[in-house]
């Protein structure tokens, strides 16, 4: 308890990472101007032996909550639903990965005032997306997350935030798996299967204080 | 270049059938009469549960948009009797009618973590007056099914919090006495169901197992564990009773023939066979030296369905007219089994039909059989809002 393992994760650069998104926007400027000039040590909480997100204490996390959820969703988006619409050239559109990672790539750790696509905890090359555009069909999306340590107790929560996203902003034929990368959690398998218990994930969409702890995390995506 | 598609969960919640808040019952029963199918419209959100009552013609749902509606299954457009509103402040995940009673009545599992339960207040047929009767409340966080034994005595329900509770109930349903808090399981308790005649009740876990419970001295004690399936198991049900059976039980006879089916997340859909009852008041050929050990069961996997399935298995149900199982899950399919009979006295569960996306692209929680004189139909309950009823 008394070392942090990870006190010092490797951080990148927010404008060196894979995006279709257009550069230069306001966010990521925001984002790079909250950047600590020296990375705080990660607090103890990460360390404790729980693993989903229910046993978390919320209130004595150094993680903030909104008071009231915010269900709020993303102005961007009706922006690029109209972009869409302007091109009916081809009558399937299959998403792709690059298309995932730049939906939760944005998304805040929920301590930390940086990405998760900063945090190498998602990564492009670990997002595979099965789909053939058709409407009618439905289609997978299986992302795996590398935690930034082997004992983190936050995976549970930042993969519901990277499912509460996908499952906003994707389309209702998407399936989707979140799992933590094998071998990058010491719990890896009740932390696989509780990410992706619809149940669990359906009751902890209704927990206000999961859910206002989700919105600050999505607060930062584009 | 492929540009991603985004549409906001209001769109996916209403769509195409908006309906307004202020309805009345005859404008919110919408029906689609497609092919074999029939759709009933009118939850909000994901449907969780469809279940017939078990005399009456009674179908009742419930749904994430935190409501019960309850149809008629006596004529063949299924009218909406009542919707039972304001009952819970978060979703309804489970409801269950008591088989006994002058008046229908029904409990709710919320995932508020109590549970309550509404009857009908009058004879009229049918009546959309139902009345809070009872709240029951000590489960500590989600409740995720609720069960009623088939002679209406007890209610069984169980939680997140690992635990089972048994509820002794009174005639009114006015008052419901815990008889015991079951806590064997190691994890969230998915859902229990009753044998159809005898005081034994199934549950399924998160744990990957399935527990059988009997109730032994005052108190509910577990009398097997079936191990076998790889992840958790979402839903178990039992074999309903053949003739030969129903014939036995008068008899005042224990058979010990009994079968249940589960349904997983490993993909899979297992038979499980009682094949001995030990101790207590089971049968005489039992040397009585064993008499005074605790009762337990001992069953084994009987057979493994087909492989039919390509994601999570939600709910599984047995017929008890024709005896064929049905199943469904993530993947939106509904599958029927039927067993096969095959020379020297075994059987074989082969795959009779299936229907493909029963709810689009959406994923499938509940399966149930339901019979109407000699015809038999499917219903299904599914993420898109939607009850379709199916004639199979």
């Amino acid at each position: 308890m008394s070392e942090p393992i990870n006190a010092n994760p490797e951080v990148m650069d927010a404008s060196a990472l894979p995006t279709r998104l257009e550069k230069n926007s306001k966010t990521t400027s925001n984002v790079l101007n909250l950047l600590p000039t020296s990375i705080a040590p990660i607090s103890l909480f990460r360390f404790g032996s729980s693993i989903g997100w229910d046993d978390l204490n919320i209130d004595k996390m150094n993680i903030s909550s909104s008071p009231a959820p915010s269900l709020v969703y993303d102005n961007a988006d009706s922006d690029m639903e109209s972009v869409n619409s302007s091109s009916p050239e081809s009558e399937y559109e299959p998403i792709d990965s690059q298309e995932i990672y730049d939906l939760i790539a944005t998304i805040s750790d929920p301590e930390h005032p940086l990405s998760l696509g900063q945090l190498s905890v998602v990564n492009l090359p670990h997002i595979q997306v099965i789909d053939s555009g058709n409407p009618d069909e439905m289609a997978e999306v299986l992302v795996e997350i590398t935690p930034t340590i082997t004992h983190c107790s936050l995976a549970t929560l930042i993969g519901l935030g990277l499912r509460v996203r996908l499952e906003r902003c994707l389309p209702s034929r998407y399936r989707i798996t979140i799992k933590v990368r094998a071998g990058t959690h010491q719990s890896e398998i009740q932390v696989n299967k509780q990410l992706n218990d619809k149940e669990r994930v359906a009751a902890a969409c209704e927990n206000e204080q999961l859910l206002g702890v989700i919105s600050n995390m999505l607060a930062t995506c584009k | 270049m492929p540009k991603l598609k985004l549409e906001t969960p209001t769109k996916l919640k209403s769509g195409f059938f908006h309906l307004d808040p202020s309805f009345t019952l005859e404008e919110l029963l919408l029906i689609e009469e497609y092919d074999r199918k029939t759709t009933l419209v009118g939850h909000q959100d994901r449907v969780w549960v469809a279940t017939a009552h078990p005399t009456l013609p009674l179908l009742a749902t419930c749904s994430g948009d935190k409501t019960v509606r309850i149809y008629s299954l006596a004529s063949t457009n299924f009218p909406l009797i009542t919707v039972l509103n304001d009952s819970h402040k978060r979703s309804i995940r489970s409801i269950a009618w008591k088989p006994t009673g002058d008046l229908p009545s029904i409990a709710l599992g919320s995932f508020d973590s109590s549970v309550s339960v509404w009857g009908q207040e009058n004879s009229d047929e049918p009546s959309s007056e139902w009345s809070f009767l009872a709240t029951i409340e000590g489960h500590e966080n989600e409740v995720k099914s609720v069960a009623w034994s088939s002679n209406g005595y007890f209610l069984a329900t169980c939680s997140r919090d690992k635990s089972i509770w048994v509820w002794e109930a009174d005639e009114m349903n006015e008052e419901f006495e815990c008889l015991s808090v079951l806590q064997d399981h190691t994890q969230d308790v998915k859902h229990v169901i009753w044998h159809p005649i005898e005081e034994l009740f199934a549950s399924a876990s998160y744990d990957d197992t399935i527990r059988l419970w009997k109730e032994e001295d005052d108190d509910w004690a577990c009398v097997a564990v079936l191990d076998g399936h790889k992840s958790t198991v979402w839903s178990t049900d039992f074999e309903k009773l053949s003739s030969e059976l129903k014939q036995a039980y008068q008899n005042n006879e224990n058979p010990i023939h009994a079968r249940l089916v589960s349904g997983s997340d490993d993909l899979t859909c297992r038979v499980w066979k009682r094949v001995n009852i030990i101790g207590g008041s089971a049968s005489g050929n039992i040397p009585s030296t064993f008499r005074s050990d605790p009762v337990s069961e001992e069953w084994i996997e009987d057979s493994v369905l087909p492989a039919a399935h390509t994601r999570t298995i939600y709910s599984v149900s047995w017929s008890g007219l024709s005896g064929r199982i049905a199943s469904t899950g993530a993947d939106g399919k509904i599958v029927i089994y039927k067993e096969e009979n095959r020379p020297e006295n075994t059987s074989e569960w082969v795959i009779e039909k299936y229907i493909e996306r029963s709810h689009g692209v959406h994923e499938v929680n509940c399966v149930t059989w339901v019979t109407k004189g000699e015809e038999e139909y499917v219903i299904s309950a599914g993420d898109d809002s939607l009850v379709n009823i199916w004639r199979v």
